[in-house]
């Protein structure tokens, strides 16, 4: 009997919370125009928590009243999962946002955008280095609004007090250097004097930018003098070893703004947080940025990035709105909005520069705004559409050879044979 | 002893117990009418659930088993690829290492979470005081964060500072394992790591066969003098059979299909260490836009844990005869 | 209900305690109700404090990770994956707790994760013992072939199928809702496979007598079988429910609105593409756990004490 009236009670909650689930489903995205205002659709992560897209979306519909835009919100961590499985639906979204090469690869030999060399050609291309990435076989596919590239973050109070000279100019030599004499202290209390992350980028993507050799050629020799240095730093306990760093998930932010490290080789994408940190307060120290250090003590500063930027879906429905946004995100008036945060758009001019230094918190420094404007940006990894498979292999022997599984001729080796072996070399 | 013994297996016999006086009545008709009447019965009690499993799981799987003979990268028309797909597999390195430790991994992951679950459940199964408070805590492990569950097993696991090998070297263990760090010992890592997390789930799993033990077998089997592991081996064990297979073939399904636990922990890596089945489906499906390739994967990955559950099917069966 | 029927059962699970020299000493040869479940009375002291020593160490052991969890959400976001691992907060920032339900809609996750995961245990359960009768008690052609299709489906990963699912799902216009969630997930075989094997632990004598007394098929299911196997249910109910609590992918892929966003959803979207606000991700397991702990100190007693046989009486 209890049995029963259990079972009873329980199905009334159930169909009681069904009927609230149903109602509380919202009707599906409706995309389109409803008494003359457009309604634009862009797939974004984490709306709430990156105030970049806030910052954009703003002042575009400000310029432009007629049309409304509707953020989809995915979640970053896996975003790239959430857009193949929605374009495999035939998802409907106007614009998705392109968050590396890599996935722009995908989008593009798959042709899930549009071609847009339209807009391309009506952006300046002197001011817009970036633009090139996206050219995938004579087409873009999509339009950067955000550029960023590696620089080296160093805490200037440490340099300092131990009496080296700021990293002004450096050689990856002179970088190993300066790491010993700033690495102090051991065990709980031991700071280094710098920290590679555990990206396989932190490696590869210095030396092709700077070698000037291709993930893409199936040969990987140029990579070895970059791992030497790497390996020798992490012998010589001037950097975190890889294995601790790896399997604690160390954040390289914690690493910097604790005062743990010295000198962090990074993406610009770290100036942002550092600015909102130290306004908030958990972020004291007093830090610069410096141009990444060189193989060579010649002058010209070479760097590695990419871009980030908007592709209009094949099966948009507001394509004149969606290429008028992108034409605005990529031009001066969506740099403007995007540096006010702290990001570096994609838009390169002396008024940006001049805006993003005025920001609240900003290094003032001349290092700084050398960093700020290298020579050269190169992708460490060209649009192709074998990207991601040889991406894959070079991160697994990436891992071999930085917890001494493999010696580093050998993960070269196995790197070049297992690349030729899948066909993957164009 | 042999009361018991006869009416245990009467309990787990599969019979359907013929009603003793129709089954001597004559005609045919009648006995077909009784099996029609059976099929419809059965049936009547599985369409629910089979009405639902059919259409929103395997129309997709059988969907994704076709799509193994196709090439389709998830967005355009697929095109026929035949057995492509599959001579691909038969030359793949990276499926090849997969296979393995995922193999390795099964044969580490079973039967230890097994022995283990069941002597939890045996330790737990008792009158103590706070009782409730430990098998609330072996359950943990399973609801904890597989983040912190990560972060903390790689922290114990760290070759130079982990609790781990500090303990190994104090009981003389010079040259202690690299664990997630090395290339052989990652997969024990995470094996290790991966059986303290499921026991707790088993462990409920025993626990709850372990209350469908009548007691008066336990008292049968005193009264004939058997002591503490006599109960256990003839009565506690035999009684426990569906529940064990029930864990066996649980355990052995999704040790093949494991996931989630490695790629937080180790990415796959050192390498490709512990990669497993299907994080190479989710790799070269999702990742690198292959799917009629992956979909080739996850069919070869089927078929061998079809090939383990009709094994294990078997086995039971003849058990129980 | 019959007393043949009734009487048998009893019998069979050890109710009667017959003659003066049962275990509970009832020379009246009344009827009494011993409980199911070969538990074994620690007698000397000593093996009990034995027994609590290595309870305890089981218990460190255990725990662990969770402490971690614990310590990490009452930091900064700065302090929490420091190396070495800081295990007591340098500064104890309570204020999280109070903070992560306006940082992100908390409250509405957990009322979502909440209705997600109660029908879906119900439907599961309900469906699965059903079906798992026709598995067990009745015997037709073709199924043992069926439940092993049925069994061996488990094995292929979701990552292998969760495309032509979601195309089909998008094509029924179902995406963005829970019924979408409730349809692929209260059907699974894992349900009726658990269930299944606990009715083969009950002896077919009970049906037979039940089906003399005239119940039909269904009325042995829910008058003999189901009450009998409590034990099993509540454990299906339990790891069902923790299951869909902590699902994160189907209801990532299906739900886009931030109103339908289940907790495992919420705890991530502090994820950010460059940096992490680790600590309140980890507030937020700690608070997601909570429910699970609760359910499960409610509900260990159905499957140890075996309640199974008060059931009869009704």
């Amino acid at each position: 009997m209890r049995m029963k009236r259990t079972l009873i009670a329980a199905g009334t909650v159930t169909a009681a919370l069904i009927l609230a689930g149903c109602a509380g489903t919202p009707s599906s995205n409706a995309g389109g125009s409803s008494s003359g205002k457009t309604t634009l659709s862009i797939s974004v992560w984490n709306y709430d928590k990156t105030p970049e897209f806030k910052a954009l979306f703003d002042a575009f519909e400000k310029a432009n009243p007629s049309i409304t835009i509707q953020p989809v919100d995915i979640l970053a961590a896996n975003y790239e999962d959430k857009v193949t499985t929605m374009l495999a639906g035939g998802d409907t979204t106007d614009i998705i946002t392109v968050k590396n090469l890599t996935d722009y690869a995908g989008y593009a030999s798959k042709k899930q955008f549009l071609n847009v060399n339209d807009i391309a050609k009506d952006l300046p291309a002197d001011k817009i280095p970036a633009l090139k990435d996206y050219d995938f076989k004579g087409v873009h596919y999509a339009i950067p609004y955000r550029q960023d590239f590696s620089v080296l973050f160093y805490n200037k109070d440490m340099f300092t007090t131990a009496g080296v000279a700021d990293p002004a100019n450096l050689t990856w030599k002179e970088f190993a250097a300066d790491a010993q004499k700033l690495t102090t202290g051991s065990g709980a209390d031991k700071v280094y004097g710098a920290y590679l992350h555990t990206w396989n980028s932190i490696v590869q993507g210095y030396a092709a930018a700077q070698t000037g050799g291709s993930p893409l050629s199936g040969k990987y020799d140029w990579m070895k003098d970059q791992y030497d240095l790497t390996l020798g730093m992490q012998k010589a306990g001037t950097t975190l070893d890889w294995a601790t760093a790896n399997s604690q998930q160390t954040s390289y932010q914690t690493m910097f703004e604790t005062g743990k490290a010295a000198m962090v080789p990074m993406g610009t994408w770290l100036i942002a947080p550092l600015l909102a940190d130290a306004k908030t307060g958990t972020n004291k120290i007093n830090w610069g940025i410096a141009p990444l250090p060189q193989i060579k003590a010649n002058g010209k500063i070479v760097t590695d990035g990419g871009p980030t930027g908007f592709g209009i879906n094949k099966t948009a429905k507001n394509v004149a709105a969606a290429k008028k946004f992108l034409a605005f995100a990529a031009g001066q008036e969506g740099a403007k909005a995007v540096a006010s945060i702290g990001i570096v758009p994609a838009y390169h001019s002396d008024a940006i520069t001049k805006q993003y230094f005025g920001l609240e918190g900003m290094p003032q420094d001349a290092i700084s705004k050398t960093a700020y404007n290298p020579d050269e940006v190169n992708l460490d990894s060209p649009v192709s559409s074998t990207a991601a498979q040889i991406g894959t292999i070079l991160n697994e022997e990436h891992q071999l050879i930085m917890t001494g599984s493999k010696s580093v001729d050998d993960g070269i080796a196995e790197m070049e044979s297992r690349v030729k072996s899948e066909g993957l070399v164009k | 002893m042999t009361t018991i013994a006869e009416r245990r297996n009467a309990a787990q016999h599969d019979s359907p117990g013929q009603p003793g006086a129709a089954s001597n009545r004559p005609g045919r008709s009648k006995a077909r009418a009784l099996r029609r009447r059976r099929i419809l019965v059965g049936w009547s009690f599985i369409l629910p659930n089979f009405l639902g499993f059919a259409l929103f799981t395997l129309v997709p799987v059988i969907a994704a088993f076709v799509l193994a003979f196709m090439h389709w990268d998830a967005y355009n028309a697929p095109t026929w690829a035949g057995i492509d797909n599959f001579t691909r597999l038969i030359g793949d390195d990276s499926f090849h290492v997969a296979l393995a430790n995922t193999c390795l991994y099964a044969l580490g992951h079973v039967p230890l979470t097994l022995a283990i679950a069941l002597g939890l459940a045996l330790l737990l199964n008792q009158k103590l005081r706070g009782i409730a408070f430990f098998r609330v805590a072996i359950f943990f492990p399973y609801i904890t964060s597989l983040v912190a569950v990560a972060i903390v097993w790689n922290m114990l696991f760290n070759p130079t500072t982990g609790p781990v090998n500090q303990f190994l070297h104090l009981i003389g263990i010079a040259d202690a394992p690299g664990w997630t760090a090395s290339t052989t010992w990652a997969l024990p890592a995470v094996i290790i790591t991966s059986v303290w997390r499921d026991m707790g789930y088993y462990m409920v799993l025993f626990l709850a066969g372990l209350q469908a033990i009548p007691h008066e077998y336990y008292e049968a089997a005193e009264v004939d003098g058997a002591g503490r592991w006599q109960k256990f081996w003839n009565v506690t064990l035999p009684s426990l059979r569906p529940t064990t297979f029930l864990v066996l073939v649980l355990l052995s399904v999704s040790s093949f299909k494991v996931f989630d636990l490695i790629f937080v922990m180790t990415q796959g890596g050192p390498g490709r260490a512990t990669l497993v089945l299907s994080q190479l489906i989710y790799q070269d499906g999702i990742i690198n836009g292959q799917f009629g390739y992956s979909s080739a994967i996850s069919l070869v990955l089927f078929v061998i844990v079809l090939i383990v559950t009709v094994f294990q099917f078997k086995l039971q069966q003849r058990r129980e005869r | 209900m019959s007393t043949l029927t009734s009487d048998l059962s009893s019998e069979i699970n050890g109710d009667i305690e017959l003659g003066a020299g049962g275990a509970n000493g009832s020379g009246d040869g009344r009827r009494v109700i011993a409980p199911r479940g070969g538990r074994r009375r620690i007698r000397s002291r000593v093996g009990r404090i034995l027994m609590y020593v290595v309870l305890s160490v089981l218990l460190a052991v255990v725990l662990l990770p969770f402490i971690w969890m614990l310590s990490s959400s009452l930091k900064h976001d700065a302090e929490v994956l420091t190396v070495p691992i800081q295990w007591i907060p340098q500064t104890f920032v309570w204020s999280n707790y109070s903070q992560i339900w306006q940082q992100v809609p908390m409250a509405g996750y957990l009322m979502n994760s909440a209705i997600l995961a109660v029908v879906i245990t119900f439907l599961q359960v309900l469906t699965g013992s059903f079906a798992a009768y026709g598995f067990s008690k009745v015997r037709f052609p073709g199924r043992d072939a069926l439940f092993l299709a049925y069994i061996a489906t488990i094995a292929v990963p979701w990552q292998a199928y969760m495309i032509p699912q979601y195309i089909m799902m998008q094509n029924a216009g179902l995406t963005n809702t829970f019924t979408a969630l409730i349809l692929l997930q209260a059907f699974g075989a894992f349900g009726v496979f658990l269930m299944r094997q606990y009715y083969v632990t009950i002896p077919d004598e009970l049906s037979e007598a039940a089906r003399i007394d005239g119940l039909n098929d269904y009325g042995i299911w829910a008058r003999i079988i189901l009450p009998l196997s409590k034990p099993a249910l509540a454990s299906l109910a339990l790891l069902t429910f923790v299951n869909t609590w902590n699902d994160y992918m189907g209801p990532f892929i299906y739900l886009s609105s931030n109103s339908l966003w289940t907790v495992q959803i919420g705890l991530r979207s502090f994820i950010g593409q460059y940096s992490a606000q680790y600590a309140m991700i980890m507030t937020g397991s700690v608070i997601s756990i909570i429910p699970i702990l609760v359910i499960f100190l409610a509900g260990q007693r159905y499957f140890i004490r075996g309640i199974a046989t008060s059931g009869m009486k009704g």
